[in-house]
């Protein structure tokens, strides 16, 4: 019954904020209006108001607060913990995008950091050789050939599209840290890394959202097309990426020895 | 016979020099290009970290951008379809704002990239000239990829966009106008003020 309620609530929303294209005797504001690809326009930019405003009031204090009491050290040491706990889910997608080189690279940064890296507080797999990388379903629907869709930005998520949303939907489901064991503990565990990710990720990029806030006469259009473009230059590059399986440090094969 | 073998060696070999020539003048422009950055990247650096006060680094910057920054261009790129629309006294006043805009914008960041330093990487041909990447690192901060796209622009190689992980300014920027713009009648006047204000409130 709640869901039917929400449901129709939701398909409201998504009616009453429907953006309705130029008429065809304006053809350049017609076709610009395609190519933003932005049908929910109206709707996306509430939900940036209200996101901005959370951010302002709770996520951007919290993480000045963080970036204050806690020594780099300590949060270098938190950021290397939580991308660690992200590498089972890292690793399935490299599988999944048939990268067997970048798999392999996620498989050996887990082992390394794991032990040698205490937990995954010290990057030891980076100096050995073994760079970082993310690799999210999104991308990996990308690959696929799956469509980006209309631009959407949601609560919490902040910008994306229907298959980014969706793929971030799958990467939660998937990560393995979510079905191991239950109980007060560990929901409070789940919801300590929750915060700490946000913290974590929203002080890495204090100086850039408030420099684009005030110099974008239009905040939402500009993160609107820095998230494409750059979600796009992610992909493109993931498609790229062809390195070889053999690491450097193995012995060359005869054929490749004159090189 | 012997003329005429040599003919036809030539003419054999004519499409491939024909080839060859503008592949040889695209690796000297891309050479040049990469040159170039290099050269304009270390005088940026050199204002950023040597002496002098704020109002005079900022002077320094602003000498740097008119001589390496093709600002017209990017102007009119960023103003999209309106530039047609514009008044030749809108476009005179839009370029000028632009131009300031722009100047600030780095100026303000001074202070950020105090201690950077970067790393000139390959070149790529690029529908627009030559796209020179470089990483650059910030104390404190992950090495960032950006791409900076050169052209020649009246006989000198001028930046016409930078890429930033994959996101280029003058399409941002052009975004943020288009949907400004599109948000306010499509009036040129409109974001005329707009600049106005962003640049009287930070000069």
């Amino acid at each position: 019954m709640r869901v039917a309620v929400g449901s129709c609530l939701l398909f409201a929303v998504l009616l009453a904020g429907c953006a309705t294209p130029p008429p065809p005797s304006h053809p350049e504001a017609r076709a610009e209006f395609y190519r933003t690809n932005d049908p929910l326009e109206p709707t996306n930019r509430v939900l940036y108001k209200v996101n901005d405003a959370l951010d302002t009031m709770v996520l951007r204090p919290a993480a000045i607060a963080y970036k204050a009491v806690t020594p780099e050290p300590v949060r270098e040491g938190v950021h290397n913990v939580l991308g660690n706990l992200t590498t089972p889910g890292t690793l399935a997608n490299d599988m999944a995008e048939g990268k067997p080189r970048r798999a392999g690279d996620t498989f050996m940064r887990f082992l390394i950091n794991t032990t040698v890296g205490g937990l995954g507080v010290f990057d030891v797999a980076t100096r050995w050789g073994y760079p970082a990388h993310d690799a999210d379903f999104g991308e990996t629907m990308a690959l696929w050939g799956v469509p980006e869709g209309p631009f959407l930005f949601l609560p919490v998520l902040g910008p994306t599209n229907p298959r980014d949303a969706l793929g971030h939907g799958v990467d939660i489901a998937a990560d393995p840290f979510g079905w191991v064991g239950q109980g007060a503990a560990v929901t409070a565990l789940t919801w300590t890394r929750f915060s700490l990710t946000a913290l974590d990720e929203r002080s890495r990029v204090l100086g850039e959202l408030s420099g684009i806030k005030k110099t974008a006469l239009d905040p939402y259009a500009t993160f609107r097309s820095l998230y494409r473009q750059h979600r796009r230059a992610q992909i493109a590059k993931l498609r790229a990426d062809r390195a070889a399986t053999v690491p450097a440090w193995f012995p060359a094969p005869a054929a490749d020895a004159g090189r | 016979m012997t003329s005429r073998r040599a003919a036809l060696v030539f003419l054999a070999a004519a499409p491939a020099l024909a080839v060859g020539w503008p592949r040889a003048a695209r690796a000297q422009t891309a050479a040049q290009a990469r040159a170039f950055i290099d050269a304009t990247g270390t005088a940026l650096v050199a204002v950023i970290d040597g002496p002098g006060s704020n109002e005079q680094k900022r002077a320094a910057v602003a000498r740097i951008v008119d001589s390496h920054v093709d600002v017209d261009g990017i102007a009119r790129f960023c103003l999209g379809r309106f530039w047609r629309v514009a008044t030749p006294a809108e476009r005179g006043q839009y370029q000028e704002l632009f131009r300031k805009a722009l100047v600030l914008n780095i100026a303000t960041k001074i202070g950020e990239y105090k201690g950077v330093t970067f790393k000139v990487g390959r070149t790529t041909p690029h529908d627009d000239g030559v796209a020179v990447a470089t990483v650059i690192t910030r104390p404190g901060n992950a090495p960032a990829d950006v791409e900076w796209l050169v052209r020649q622009v009246g006989g000198a190689p001028k930046i016409v966009d930078m890429v930033a992980e994959g996101t280029s300014l003058r399409i941002t920027q052009r975004s943020d106008y288009a949907s400004y713009l599109s948000q306010h009648d499509d009036k040129v006047s409109a974001l005329l003020t707009a600049l106005r204000a962003q640049v009287a409130t930070k000069g």
